[in-house]
């Protein structure tokens, strides 16, 4: 019974210690971030990164007439393949 | 007849032993809530198979020799697994609603309240004939209350290796309960006004802060608790990784291929621990008796923090998002926003419960370490 009033006891001074420690160390870090990494947001902002605009001439083509030109060569060149082929057979 | 008799005594059936039968249908009880519940399914799949694995008669897998022996003592009786998944961990951390709202974190240090309360609830178990819990298994046994798995294998192959199979089991099943367990509690110990109460907007963090805080953290705690530097050490590792935007290639492997690969090994390795004679006693019920309760003090003490801390200070907090600081990431962040959601449904708690989310991570590690100095030596 003893050693258990010891090892409550113990518990109890290690429940204090600890959360004590857990809240003094997370509370050290609410200030330093408050402090510290606050100013250094305010000195060095994240740099503004301005989009271009895309000056791409297949997406211009592209949204004017609705097929990218590497389509219309492809399907043109099966086209005429397909000819060649149909007129060496007559 | 003398061969066929040989050839019988090799066989599984006729060395089995109730144990073993008992242990690999708890194995394949882990397996069924993995696959066909989804609870925690990453670890609780090969932590079943390993026990299965474990409890094979004359295969001899956790002896010396055996795979799943050799698995335990490189990765888990040294340490190094539960560290690699922190700084896995930490790579896949964002701290940014921490840093926008730095009081949250005296939510994540209210929740650790589970972890010592239990402390007391292990060591009133030694009054109960059966149980012989040492300050060293009770801290074991405590930090589940931390709600971090990783923590708590690190700790228990610390303090108290013999423990591990069940600490781990216990763990890792409270954290897939996390949607059961929390709400009954949030919901008791907060009015539908004060669950509506909705948070200000967050302000934006710059790329330096969220570089420098990493750092400092690992300063703080080489200054204050180097006991606690080989978890928060490679946790804020993994976080610079990210953070930084110079190392994508090493970031990604630490929150990919990395943690798959030793999550693979680690629940092997914990699954070899559940052998018969290791879990099957008193003391495992025992253990997943005060996890539940560890779970529930943390909550409920982040949950009053958090409903203490709405009364005096301008900005509001909801108290919902207290129940976050018992880490479980990202499980109780979301359940916080469910919570908040059911009682209001245009309050999205979310990144704001992420900010305790992230502070339990820290905070439990802080506890871990702080158990480690007093009671490890």
């Amino acid at each position: 019974m003893d050693n258990l009033m010891q090892l409550f006891t113990e518990a109890g001074t290690l429940m204090l210690a600890g959360m004590v420690f857990v809240f003094v160390f997370l509370g050290l870090l609410v200030v330093f971030i408050n402090t510290v990494l606050v100013k250094l947001a305010q000195t060095y902002p994240d740099p503004v990164v301005q989009r271009k605009p895309q000056h791409n001439s297949i997406n211009k083509k592209e949204a004017h007439d609705g097929v990218s030109p590497s389509i219309v060569a492809a399907i043109s060149s099966a086209v005429t393949q397909y000819r060649q082929q149909h007129s060496k057979k007559k | 007849m003398e061969s066929l008799n040989t050839l019988w005594l090799s066989t599984g059936l006729a060395n089995f032993e109730l144990g073993q039968v008992i242990m690999m249908l708890v194995g394949c009880l882990l397996l069924f809530l993995a696959i066909a519940k989804n609870f925690e399914p990453l670890l609780l799949l090969p932590i079943g198979f390993g026990a299965i694995l474990t409890n094979i008669p004359v295969a001899g897998f956790s002896e010396v020799g055996g795979l799943l022996h050799y698995i335990y003592y490189i990765g888990i009786d040294t340490g190094v697994f539960p560290l690699l998944i922190f700084m896995g961990v930490g790579a896949m951390t964002d701290f940014s609603a921490l840093i926008a709202n730095p009081k949250v974190l005296f939510l994540g240090a209210a929740a650790q309240f589970g972890i010592f309360a239990t402390l007391f609830g292990a060591i009133a178990l030694n009054a109960i004939p059966g149980f012989e819990f040492t300050m060293q298994d009770a801290s074991a046994i405590a930090i589940i209350g931390g709600a971090d798995g990783p923590t708590a294998i690190f700790l228990a192959s610390k303090l108290a290796p013999e423990l591990l199979g069940a600490i781990a089991v216990a763990a890792y099943s409270y954290m897939a309960l996390v949607p059961i367990i929390q709400p009954p509690i949030m919901k008791a110990l907060t009015t539908p006004e004060e669950r509506k109460i909705v948070m200000g907007q967050l302000r934006p963090v710059t790329k330096v802060e969220k570089i420098v805080f990493p750092l400092a953290v690992l300063l703080m705690t080489i200054f204050f608790l180097p006991a606690a530097t080989p978890l928060v050490g490679m946790f804020c590792l993994g976080n610079l990784m990210r953070e930084c935007g110079v190392v994508d290639r090493l970031s990604s492997t630490a929150q990919n291929e990395l943690i798959n690969i030793v999550t693979i090994f680690l629940g092997l390795g914990v699954g070899s621990k559940l052998s018969a004679d290791a879990f099957l006693n008193v003391e495992t019920l025992g253990i997943l008796a005060l996890g539940a309760v560890a779970f529930s003090i943390g909550t409920a003490s982040g949950v009053l923090m958090a409903k203490l801390m709405n009364k005096y200070t301008k900005a509001p907090i909801n108290p919902l998002i207290g129940a976050a600081g018992v880490s479980a990431v990202p499980m109780a962040a979301r359940v916080a926003n469910k919570v908040g959601l059911e009682a209001n449904p245009h309050n999205f708690l979310l990144m704001h419960a992420m900010g305790p989310n992230v502070a339990g991570v820290l905070g439990s590690a802080v506890a871990a370490g702080i158990l480690l100095a007093l009671v490890g030596s």
